[in-house]
């Protein structure tokens, strides 16, 4: 038992006597004998504005809808696709007809049977455009009619091949929700989404926490789960805690068991204390990454870009800023993808050729303040930073990429905002560098980044392919990737892709998307769904 | 204000014309706050109907946007919107949330109270720390002066994350006596309310201890000392009630300063409130929302202020007749 000094029981009593008012009631603590009791999560992602992971479709609602929602299939840490909600599949030669063998021994959560209809269901609410989703309803764009062959044979008539359709399909996303539950409307559905999960989502207090019960009856776990039956855990309560400091205070304190969202100076302190348990889950889809505008001046110059991609040591940048905890990338993809194809060689550093490109380009004046100019005007480039999608340290490190464009005679503007003013600012084409997340499971992320049919902004003026790569050979590769029935091949092709797009320096990757967990000693078996990377507890038990 | 022609009003005419003039202007404030929010979310670039779909990670389809659009009424003129926007106010609809997809008075109310209890308990504990510093910083001894005004200018210019953030070092992983984020139980209110109420002790110690030291120079302090009161007795019951009429007074200022700090206070310790919805809210350009909250948090700022100003006049009648 700790002493209180004289003082400082005064200022508790005083403290006390102030708060009694309220008439609160103390937490209980979390326990269990056989591994059990309640699990303290606590989230930094931003809480979501709907639970059902059909409606938008963002990273915070697969984070907390993967502990209720699962899909037809998922993917093991090799990168294959296996069984889910489906046993068995196989797809026409052509690519066009798509056969699923359900399984016929799982219901969701309100007792309703999972069958061909309840997957049918769930298409038609995904392209319903009242439901409002945008990445599910990407993912099952090329679905043009579900047809139900029995109660657990599903065939899915596709407008066009689609090699990415089972990646697709494994994302939470796409998930198979109750059609009882579905029809009864947005409202209800978006408070409390039913699926045939570990959990069932119990309570949504906004603002503070959800709490997710155990699935007694569950026996659905994905085909590379260890646990087959319901979860050790009774319960989640799943906080939302969005100071990174007080999370990991939180952890620290005992109040929570595990926190997601670890920011790079709390991994170092964490790694060098050694107490946690570290899940470095990197998010898969694309790399973290700068992407230059091709589209325009000056960056349609192969010059320029190689340039800017070769002459500021970003190496040591971001060595510094993360502490070591993080590796370079040199992919446009996750390394969490086994497409992903790397060329350090493409971004050696070397500002003496970077000086020489530069000069080659036509930058060879300098004006008053030291910056290239040609033709009278300064070599400028303007970034708008997303402040909800660039974390402090990654703020911080594109200052430093901008310190050290000056030194080779390049103006960096880098402005802050928030996410609106961003999507605007992209919209208008107002920027010459830009970084931008993207979230998908398997290689067919690049043709949605870097084809050219990406740059034509829809109505909104949103658009994918910010680096405005606009290359026939890349389009072609692509097109056939996501055509090919062949794995190989297309594996081949995602690699003829990704060789484009990093000898061309469309792009500059800095690191892997940042997925960080870290877990209380006493809680054995968490593990990121190699999907997308979002945690599950079927297999967590506390330790005893 | 009144001229000399005019024939004297009853102390209950003045009252009421008091009461009315206020309750007038209170209006006026509210309708022109729920004006200057509008415009302010409107004018700030950035497209509401991209925020309600988006987030993070999120690609939108054309199709959601131009429904979502229609549905919000984000189509019509933006002087139709803004009218629209002012008439629902006046009937008291407040309108559904964008981002929460509910009835904007369902929200805010659990959060009014979060945020009430905060504010009031860092009130109360500013005012029992403050009373013993000031108490202590005039016992008359140079040093104590020099110590009490040291540690009001102090607390008074602490920034409320680092006041948090070395509160949770020291009270949760140091010691493990209290919980850094604030889960509903009274102990979880203990930090945040002293990183709210800590600043706040610090500026009204100042302003007390300044009127305590004229009140105890004064001759009816002098007087009860010759009656032969004891010391305590002359600083607790005559001159600190003297040197309170100004803490009073800068109360009503302090919970504007409460709520803005709450904003801070409330993301760290995670705590459900106002400040912290007013934040996310701004970001997602939940425009009924963000109207909602600056609304109800002004026409609590108008009440207190008018509670204040009542309770100043009735504590010193003079200033009704300098009125």
């Amino acid at each position: 038992m700790h002493r209180m000094s004289r003082p400082m029981i005064a200022l508790a009593a005083v403290a006390s006597g102030a708060l009694i008012l309220t008439g609160c009631t103390a937490d209980t603590a979390p326990s269990g004998a056989d591994g059990g009791g309640t699990f303290v999560y606590a989230t930094g992602d931003a809480e979501p504005d709907c639970l059902d992971p059909h409606v938008g479709g963002n990273y915070p609602q697969a984070l907390a809808g993967s502990q209720v929602i699962e899909s037809l299939v998922s993917r093991n840490d090799d990168g294959e696709i296996v069984p889910w909600l489906a046993t068995d599949w196989s797809v026409s030669s052509d690519g066009l007809t798509w056969d699923f063998t359900l399984r016929d021994d799982v219901t969701f959560t309100d007792g309703t049977d999972f069958d061909a209809d309840a997957v049918a269901a769930n298409i038609a609410h995904l392209q319903d455009p009242d439901t409002a989703s945008s990445t599910g309803y990407l993912a099952v764009q090329k679905i043009a009619d579900v047809e139900t062959v029995d109660s657990d044979q599903v065939r899915f008539h596709l407008s066009q091949p689609d090699s990415a359709l089972l990646e697709s399909l494994s994302q939470t996303w796409v998930g198979m929700q109750s059609p009882a539950g579905i029809e009864r409307g947005m409202d209800e559905n978006c408070e409390q989404p039913i699926g045939t999960g570990p959990f069932v989502v119990s309570e949504w207090a906004h603002q503070d926490h959800i709490t997710f019960t155990r699935n007694d009856d569950y026996n659905s776990a994905p085909a590379d789960a260890k646990n087959s039956g319901p979860v050790a855990f009774d319960s989640i309560e799943w906080r939302f805690l969005p100071d990174s400091t007080s999370r990991y205070a939180a952890l620290q304190s005992g109040d929570v068991d595990m926190i997601d969202n670890v920011q790079p100076d709390v991994l170092a302190s964490a790694l060098d204390d050694g107490t946690f348990t570290v899940l470095n889950a990197p998010r898969t889809g694309a790399s973290n990454r700068i992407e230059l505008n091709a589209g325009k001046a000056p960056f349609d110059d192969q010059r320029v870009r190689e340039a800017f991609a070769t002459g500021i040591d970003i190496d040591a940048a971001i060595d510094s800023l993360f502490f070591g905890t993080v590796d370079r990338s040199f992919s446009p993809l996750s390394s969490a993808e086994p497409a992903a194809y790397s060329d350090p060689s493409a971004f050696a550093f070397d500002s003496d050729h970077a000086a020489d490109l530069l000069d080659d380009a036509g930058w060879t004046e300098r004006d008053a303040d030291g910056y290239r100019t040609k033709d009278g005007t300064r070599l400028s480039l303007s970034f708008p930073v997303s402040t909800a999608q660039s974390i402090p340290a990654e703020q911080s490190l594109f200052d430093q990429i901008a310190a050290g464009a000056r030194d080779l005679g390049i103006e960096i503007n880098i402005e802050l905002m928030d996410l609106s003013s961003w999507y605007e600012a992209l919209g208008a084409n107002e920027y010459d560098l830009v970084s931008a997340p993207y979230t998908k499971v398997g290689p067919d992320v690049l043709r949605i980044l870097y084809h050219s049919s990406g740059i034509e902004p829809a109505p909104s003026g949103y658009f994918a392919n910010h680096s405005q790569v606009d290359l026939p050979e890349l389009d072609e590769a692509l097109d056939q990737a996501s055509a090919s029935q062949d794995d190989a091949e297309r594996r081949e092709l995602y690699q003829q892709a990704q060789e484009i797009i990093l000898s061309g320096h469309y792009v500059v990757p800095l690191y892997d998307q940042l997925n960080t967990f870290l877990i209380s000693p006493d809680v054995t078996g968490v593990r990121a769904m190699p999907t997308l990377s979002t945690p599950s507890f079927v297999d967590a038990s506390f330790a005893s | 204000m009144t001229s000399i022609a005019a024939p004297p009003l009853s102390r209950a005419h003045r009252i009421g014309r008091w009461a009315l003039q206020r309750l007038v202007g209170g209006v006026v404030v509210l309708a022109a706050t729920a004006t200057i929010v509008f415009f302010a979310m409107r004018l700030i670039p950035g497209d509401p109907a991209e925020a309600i779909l988006g987030g993070p990670g999120s690609q939108t389809s054309a199709e959601a946007l131009a429904r979502v659009r229609a549905e919000y009424g984000l189509d019509d003129p933006l002087g139709v919107q803004y009218l629209h926007h002012l008439a629902r106010l006046a009937t008291g609809d407040l309108g559904t949330s964008y981002s929460l997809r509910m009835p904007v008075a369902d929200v805010i109310g659990p959060l009014l109270v979060s945020t009430l209890v905060l504010a009031f308990s860092a009130l109360a504990v500013a005012w029992a720390l403050a009373v013993p510093l000031t108490l202590f910083s005039t016992r008359g001894s140079r040093v104590a002066a020099l110590v009490g005004n040291g540690l009001e200018l102090t607390a008074a210019s602490l920034p409320h994350f680092w006041l948090a953030s070395i509160l949770i070092v020291t009270f949760s992983t140091g010691l493990g006596w209290l919980p850094p984020i604030s889960t509903g139980g009274v102990l979880g209110l203990v930090l945040p309310t002293l990183t709210l109420a800590i600043p706040v002790a610090g500026f009204l110690a100042q302003v007390m201890r300044d009127s305590l030291l004229d009140a105890l120079a004064s001759p009816f302090v002098l007087a009860s000392r010759a009656r032969g009161a004891g010391d305590a007795r002359v600083r607790f019951v005559h001159a600190l009630r003297h040197a309170a009429l100004p803490g009073v007074n800068l109360t009503a200022w302090a919970f504007g300063y409460l709520v803005s700090g709450a904003v801070v206070v409330e993301t760290i310790f995670a705590r459900p409130g106002l400040g912290r919805s007013l934040v996310s809210a701004v970001l997602d350009r939940d425009v009924p929302l963000v109207t909602a909250i600056v609304v109800v948090t002004a026409a609590a700022y108008v009440l207190i202020m008018i509670v204040a100003d009542a309770a100043a006049r009735i504590a010193d009648p003079r200033i009704e007749e300098r009125a």
